[in-house]
């Protein structure tokens, strides 16, 4: 069942009337049969998001739809969910296959496969599915126990098993592998990766832990301040971050982030050029204050290609009785306010028209950040170097070692992982680098490349 | 170990008033109670003979007082009629305040105030309460409960009045005090209960599709198990011991008990402060018995609720 949000908004209202936003404006869509993670910091409203799809959450704003019906307005109970909470919530009085069988006991319109009518499930039918469900979640030898004899990771077991007794289209796990020591953890993520390929149901599972998210999910949703920032697989958000907060959020240890600057189409670290071929594509005055120049990016598409194809866009003109669409090119001196991040708004003098989805404004001659992860640094004799790094310590952790350190010029505390076989390129003082992939973000967190 | 000691004098020089005052009025009376129970013809008045303070019995030990107890008819019907307001008042004020308690912890709006003014009658004077009671039930046109029926057209009935009061219309009266009077206490013990289910238990049971009175009967009761029992136990004990009410709404002291409505509806507690005066012996022969009534049920409870109470 694919789910989708539209616009979804939540706030929360304080106890002073003060409010919360906790979901602002989310619109994606969670395709058929994919495990997903909502992945972001705490009060990321990640959760918020799964207790909305669940419906335990009214949203303030926003439509839900499950496949083509809207649910917005459905209580839990008709959704067709299965709800797994971070502290299990079995029920403690119950049995194992107590607690399977509750949600199945009030099944009222179960279809019978002979008659076709609607009725309960009888006593025998509903044992075959908790067996069932106890074979596929593997906790058959504990069905006659109660959770309390069980451990964590048992009871997370217990816990899906219950969720899927009465076959929902749409899973929802909220931080499953939480309250779940680190070994554990690993075996309960295989687990539940499994259990999701066997059954197929649409599966979205709420996380802090990146690596948790990278390591089980079909895609990944970032989320930061209740608004989505990525949508893409596991890969490709560590490869291709669409901000600051993405690039910084995923990846262990964490990107290196470095202060650069924007000269005349070049990039410089402490001066130095670091990298060039940012051509200045003309330059445009905008609030006849600043000028700006737009910048050739290497592979990055949001960029100069879609800000010409927004700028020689179409606009819709009455002729006669009908409304044609016409190209027209906006004036790019009229321009107005200062491009965001997700695009900018126009005029061309009679019609104003917000453009979505493009990045513009480059600022001559400005800061930039430049992030580096920890593995894409290559060590360089002096001449083909980039730039340079005074060695504090070396941590050697095997396969790997661990360079600390700091950048010459601008002191940014820097890691560097390199395979240990090039340790003796290595030596306490300066170590000279350049990088083998890297990414530079506008000082407000926006990627350039 | 020498400091151990020395705590252990603190400890008593502290535990000491206290210690004197239940001595005195707690245990001394226990043990006391017990012989005496045993002691034929006892005479509680000092000056006739040698015992403790110089009062009087013919036989130690001896089971005069209790076979004079068991086949006294006062005593059988004050058995009955016990047993008859525990098993209705009991389960009936258990069930009224569970439901109270539920619709008052899911309530919102102005639940502070509705939580005091279910607690008010537990800080209310029994006495009082029950005089309150016989001025409602008078079977005068003032009565409140008469005048209510009269809003019905129905013949105002003589409740609580000697002259003519049915036992049946007695009864209930002494149910519907019982009730209003014991269901603060309850109403607070459950409340703290269920402040205490985790929520996550009726989300999940949301999910799961049950039915508000499906999620009653298999969470909230459940999980609620612990406080049921022990209002359960402690209800049963108090409603054995029930007397003050019987006094305080159909009048009159301990010794002529229930006034003009005589032993219509005497108690069990009633009987022991009846024949207290006349014959100590056999009152506490009485409480002896009650003792016992109430350890078997109470024991019957612990055995019962081992296997459906969930700590």
């Amino acid at each position: 069942m694919e789910v989708r949000l539209e616009n979804l908004t939540k706030e929360f209202l304080g106890k002073k009337g003060d409010r919360t936003v906790a979901v602002d404006k989310m619109t994606f869509t969670i395709p058929d049969g994919k495990l997903v993670g909502l992945l972001g910091p705490s009060g990321c409203g990640k959760s918020t998001t799964l207790y909305m799809i669940a419906g335990l959450h009214k949203p303030t704003e926003g439509q839900i739809y499950f496949g083509d019906l809207e649910v917005t307005n459905v209580p839990p109970e008709n959704r067709g969910i299965g709800l797994v909470f971070q502290n299990y919530a079995l029920y403690p009085h119950f049995s194992v296959r107590g607690n399977i069988l509750f949600p199945l006991e009030n099944v009222k319109d179960y279809e019978d496969p002979n008659t076709g009518k609607k009725r309960r499930y009888t006593k025998p039918e509903m044992n075959i599915i908790a067996e069932r469900m106890a074979q596929l979640v593997d906790i058959k030898p504990y069905l006659d126990r109660k959770p309390k004899q069980l451990s964590g990771g048992q009871q997370q077991r217990v816990a899906i098993a219950r969720a899927l007794a009465k076959s929902p289209r749409v899973l929802l796990l909220d931080e499953p592998l939480s309250n779940l020591d680190a070994r554990l953890r690993l075996q309960t993520r295989e687990e539940i990766k499994r259990i999701q390929r066997e059954t197929k149901i649409t599966t979205i599972f709420v996380t802090h832990d990146q690596e948790e998210a990278m390591s089980i999910s079909d895609l990944i949703v970032v989320m930061d301040k209740g608004v989505v920032q990525q949508i893409d697989e596991p890969q490709k958000v560590y490869d291709e971050p669409v901000n600051l907060f993405v690039a910084k959020f995923l990846g262990s240890p964490a990107i290196n982030i470095i202060e650069g600057e924007f000269k005349k189409g070049r990039l410089l670290i402490d001066g130095k050029e670091f990298d060039k071929g940012y051509e200045a594509k003309g330059e445009i005055p905008l609030d006849g204050r600043e000028v700006y120049e737009l910048l050739t990016s290497k592979g990055f598409t949001q960029s100069y290609e879609d800000f010409y194809l927004a700028v020689h866009s179409t606009k819709e003109v009455t002729e006669g009785s009908e409304k044609v669409q016409v190209p027209f090119e906006l004036n790019v001196t009229n321009i107005v306010g200062h491009a965001q991040q997700f695009g900018f708004h126009g005029t061309d003098g009679e019609i104003e028209r917000t453009i979505e989805k493009m990045r513009i404004s480059l600022k001559k001659n400005r800061r930039v950040y430049i992030g580096i992860r920890p593995e894409a640094f290559s060590v360089e004799d002096a001449a083909s170097a980039k730039f340079g790094v005074q060695v504090d310590y070396i941590e050697h952790i095997g396969r790997d070692i661990s360079i600390v350190g700091k950048v010459v010029g601008p002191n940014t505390k820097l890691r560097v992982i390199i395979p240990s076989e090039l340790s003796e390129k290595v030596s306490p003082g300066v170590i000279k680098l350049s990088a083998k992939r890297f990414y530079v973000f506008e000082t407000d967190g926006a990627r350039i490349k | 170990m020498l400091e151990d000691k020395r705590d252990g004098w603190k400890a008593l020089i502290a535990l000491a008033p206290a210690m004197f005052f239940l001595v005195i009025f707690i245990f001394f009376p226990i043990v006391n109670t017990f012989l005496l129970s045993f002691m034929d013809n006892f005479a509680w008045w000092p000056g006739a003979g040698l015992w403790l303070f110089g009062n009087t019995f013919d036989a130690f030990p001896s089971l005069g007082n209790y076979i004079a107890v068991i086949t006294d008819p006062i005593f059988i019907d004050a058995i009955v009629n016990t047993m008859t307001l525990v098993v209705i008042s009991v389960p009936l004020t258990i069930t009224v305040s569970l439901l109270l308690a539920v619709a008052l912890h899911n309530v919102r709006f102005m639940k502070g105030i509705y939580q005091t003014i279910f607690f008010l009658p537990y800080v209310t004077n029994a006495i009082a309460l029950g005089m309150v009671f016989n001025v409602m039930f008078s079977k005068f046109d003032n009565g409140l409960m008469n005048q209510l029926l009269a809003l019905f057209n129905v013949q105002g009935q003589n409740w609580v009045g000697a002259d003519g009061a049915t036992k049946t219309n007695m009864a209930i009266v002494l149910i519907i005090y019982s009730l209003w009077n014991g269901l603060a206490f309850k109403v607070l013990v459950f409340m703290a209960g269920l402040a205490s289910i985790d929520k996550q238990y009726y989300d999940a049971a949301r999910i799961d599709g049950s039915t508000k009175m499906r999620i009653f009967q298999k969470i909230t009761v459940p999980l609620l198990s612990p406080q049921i029992f022990y209002i359960t136990i402690t209800s049963f004990i108090g409603a054995f011991k029930m007397y003050t009410s019987v006094i305080s709404i159909f009048g009159k002291g301990p010794f002529n008990f229930g006034g003009s409505a005589g032993n219509t509806w005497i108690t069990i507690v009633g009987y022991v402060y009846k024949v207290m005066r006349t014959d100590t012996g056999k009152a506490a022969a009485g409480s002896i018995l009650l003792l016992i009534i109430i350890l078997m049920i109470t024991g019957i409870q612990f055995l019962v609720g081992k296997k459906r109470i969930h700590y």
